[in-house]
């Protein structure tokens, strides 16, 4: 095994991104700056007995032929077209790459596919033609299809840490990138959206029938989106040698374990404050030189006000917005999409809205963005992930 | 940097623990078989279960009060490997241990039963209490708060190889991070007939009370449990290989994989003895065809007709059981085995070895191996 020596700097040269916000970098981008509002009425299943009627959904159409036209494109998951997609767009965008290893974030996989069955073998008992369904219904199917599709035949980690999965997949590409254990890496997660974990989420009450109001003082809940984002990471060393172009620069990563409850936070805000605290030491930076938090910011009562209370105490007045207000919560793609919306917001040096906001919530220091986005400089961001499991995780990136 | 297993825990169909599962694996003893049922459709499958005492002392912890059998078995196991280290778990271990779980199906009961409410009796029905246990790191976050981890708890999903992915990202954190003393890596696995149901229609698993490895493939039996393997900086045993795994894209392909996955650790200083993945599917002849060419002397031992396929805790048991090989200097033999791989050891004996190769050709194209020697 490798001895792990100095540490590197780990450059982003490539992102690429899927969401209901559009299906594209640059797309996204437009729908960012345009505070574009991707909720809409669940298309996907029933949700006549469900309190929460609203998802922000990538239409079937867009990922058709996201794979190509290969002959058993068909059989593959939404997710498989979705990480298939955004993986090509990163490694095109990283013109010349060759990662050595991709480490991705899920937390249901294919699961529609699971209910797709189940419901089959409930209407007619038999099994006849369901095998395909069990094949690609695994979490880490759809990453491997994802692979094939676009000639890469390289290690895949899969991590399920619930909601912080994107954020945990990209930390740990940076670690291994940072310790010099790899050059290249690619990172991010997927997601898609399924019935069970919509009406696990509204049978949590978790979910609103409202709209998303993240850190509002009136704010009922999360609604779901999907999605998918890879990060092309590489050490400074090997980009520079290859002549590839910076995005931006990540520089710290921190992770904790909240082990209140497995699915609320404890009240006190200690689990994101850890977090970012150990992602602000791994950064050598003071909480004062973060220019944008992205926060994880479900909109859920406790979310908020457990994240809130770590931002406010540690980074006092900075401007945050939930980019969830728009497209909703992709689960484990989360992080990763966040994690390419804050390359966005150093690159073009702006900060995303936080849409849907009225009244603000007077327990908290920081600004929330509100609902337009704005010009700014933008040296530094803190993007937050926290999941089920009290699983916590913030990445901060650099501009370049 | 030299990393070493600790201490080894394992709660299997044969033991409460990796000691008395190893005994009975070493007296060629084969876990009982219970036939699982269900309404939904008029077939039935075999599988290797855990008797409930055996997760009793886990089942206590009130953290534990409503969970699956999926962190039931995790916590069991976990506890073992630390009381296997002589480490008592809890107080001051902090941030200083990190906990990485397999997870392969996850927490297939309740995910069964919540969809079921879902779809029989509307979306207005489904279990708040049932959701939060299907989420795939459920059993991580229970095992780090009995064990007081604030720090890093990381859960790895794949197929049955997916212990090795654990194993391996264990090593790459505590080579990355000095702070870290050890790292806890549990797969975990629980029985449902959903689960052997789906197998059986993608020809995976077998509705007989039998598998043979290495021989006829018609299908695998599953079983559930958890192993997991304590690693830290000191000790007797060495992983002195691991790996992220590699993918396959179809069954032909997975033979040239794992032919060049295997092969390096085959051929350079060659290993004592092999514990395999075999399980009465296509990984058999994968496999065989492998042995067969770079390692026809080297015997190689399949634990899974003992216990049954239990997916995400099968790789990390198969290495507990070459652990447990190199530490008692024994090799059970092989139940159930076929004659196409003549390399198969079919008897308990004794061993005078100091390396091992564990092999693992997942179901679902992934494939990965890893090395353990004795220093």
């Amino acid at each position: 095994m490798q001895v792990v020596g100095r540490q590197h700097r780990v450059l982003v040269t490539g992102v690429g991104v899927v969401s209901p916000l559009g299906l594209d970098l640059s797309s996204n981008l437009r729908s960012l700056v345009d505070a574009r509002d991707a909720v809409a009425r669940v298309r996907n299943f029933d949700v006549t007995k469900t309190r929460c009627k609203t998802a922000a959904q990538i239409p079937d159409g867009c990922l058709e032929d996201a794979l190509g036209r290969r002959s058993s494109s068909h059989r593959l998951h939404r997710g498989a077209r979705m990480a298939g997609m955004a993986l090509r767009e990163a490694c095109d965008s990283a013109k010349g790459s060759t990662p050595e290893l991709i480490v991705a974030g899920t937390t249901s996989g294919g699961m529609s596919f699971g209910e797709t069955y189940y419901r089959r073998l409930l209407a007619t008992k038999s099994r006849k033609g369901l095998a395909r369904l069990v094949g690609n219904y695994t979490p880490q199917k759809s990453i491997l299809d994802a692979l094939e599709a676009n000639r890469l035949r390289i290690p895949a980690q899969i991590v399920a840490n619930a909601c912080s999965s994107g954020s945990n997949a990209i930390g740990h590409g940076f670690e291994l990138v940072r310790h010099g254990l790899r050059t290249c890496v690619v990172c991010g997660g997927y997601d898609t959206l399924c019935e069970l974990v919509f009406v696990g989420f509204d049978s949590l009450q978790a979910a609103t029938p409202e709209k998303i109001r993240p850190f509002d003082k009136n704010r009922s809940g999360l609604v779901l989106g999907e999605g998918a984002a890879f990060l092309i990471l590489e050490s400074e060393q090997y980009a520079v040698h290859r002549g590839a172009m910076a995005l931006a620069e990540i520089v710290g990563y921190g992770v904790s374990t909240d082990t209140y409850h497995l699915t609320q936070p404890h009240p006190s805000g200690i689990g994101p404050k850890l977090a970012m605290q150990r992602a602000l030491e791994s950064a050598g930076l003071a909480a004062g030189a973060i220019d944008y938090v992205n926060a994880h910011g479900t909109a859920t009562v406790f979310n908020d006000a457990t994240e809130g209370a770590a931002i406010s105490e540690l980074c006092g007045r900075v401007p945050v917005s939930s980019t969830k207000s728009m497209m909703g919560h992709a689960l484990g793609a989360a992080g990763a999409i966040e994690a390419a919306f804050s390359v966005l917001a150093l690159s073009e040096q702006f900060l995303p809205p936080n849409i849907n906001f009225v009244e603000p919530d007077p327990t908290w220091k920081f600004e929330v963005i509100g609902n337009n986005s704005r010009a700014a400089r933008v040296n530094h961001v803190l993007s937050n992930s926290i999941g089920f499991g009290g699983t916590n995780a913030t990445l901060v990136l650099k501009r370049v | 940097m030299n990393l070493f297993i600790q201490g080894i825990g394992a709660v299997t169909p044969l033991g409460p623990t990796a000691l008395q599962t190893w005994l009975s694996l070493c007296e060629e003893q084969q876990a009982p078989k219970r036939l699982m049922a269900n309404a939904v459709a008029d077939r039935k499958y075999f599988a290797c279960m855990v008797p409930g005492k055996f997760v009793s002392e886990a089942a206590r912890q009130p953290r534990l009060r409503r969970s699956g059998t999926l962190s039931l078995l995790g916590a069991a196991a976990g506890f073992d490997a630390f009381a296997d280290a002589g480490v008592k778990p809890g107080g001051g271990l902090s941030d200083r241990i990190a906990v990485v779980f397999a997870i392969c199906s996850g927490g297939i009961n309740y995910t069964h039963r919540l969809y079921h409410e879902i779809v029989t009796q509307g979306a207005n029905a489904a279990s708040p209490l049932l959701f939060p246990e299907t989420v795939y790191n459920a059993a991580a976050s229970h095992l780090a708060a009995l064990l007081d981890v604030d720090g890093q708890s990381y859960t790895l999903v794949g197929d049955s190889s997916v212990g090795l992915s654990a194993l391996h990202f264990a090593t790459e954190l505590l080579i990355m991070q000095p702070e870290l003393d050890r790292c806890l890596v549990v797969g975990t696995e629980e029985a449902d007939w959903l689960l052997s149901d789906a197998f059986a229609s993608w020809r995976m698993a077998t509705n007989q009370d039998r598998f043979e490895v290495y021989g006829r493939t018609y299908g695998t039996i599953f079983g559930e449990g958890a192993a997991a393997i304590l690693i830290g900086r000191t000790g007797a045993l060495e992983i002195s290989c691991s790996s992220p795994g590699q993918p396959f894209f179809s069954v032909r392909d997975s033979e040239s994989v794992a032919t060049e996955l295997f092969g390096n650790l085959l051929t350079e200083e060659p290993p004592e003895i092999i514990v395999s993945s075999a399980n009465g599917t296509f990984a058999d002849e994968v496999e065989r065809k492998v042995f067969g060419r770079l390692s026809p002397f080297i015997p190689v031992y399949a634990p899974k007709p003992a216990v049954g396929e239990a997916l995400g805790a099968s790789a990390l048991f198969e290495v507990a059981v070459a652990a447990l090989a190199l530490r008692h200097q024994r090799l059970p033999g092989t139940l159930c085995a076929g004659f196409k791989l003549p390399s198969v050891n079919r008897e308990t004996r004794s061993l005078s070895a100091s390396s091992a190769l564990v092999t693992c050709v997942g179901f679902n194209q992934q494939v990965n191996a890893a090395k353990l020697r004795l220093t």
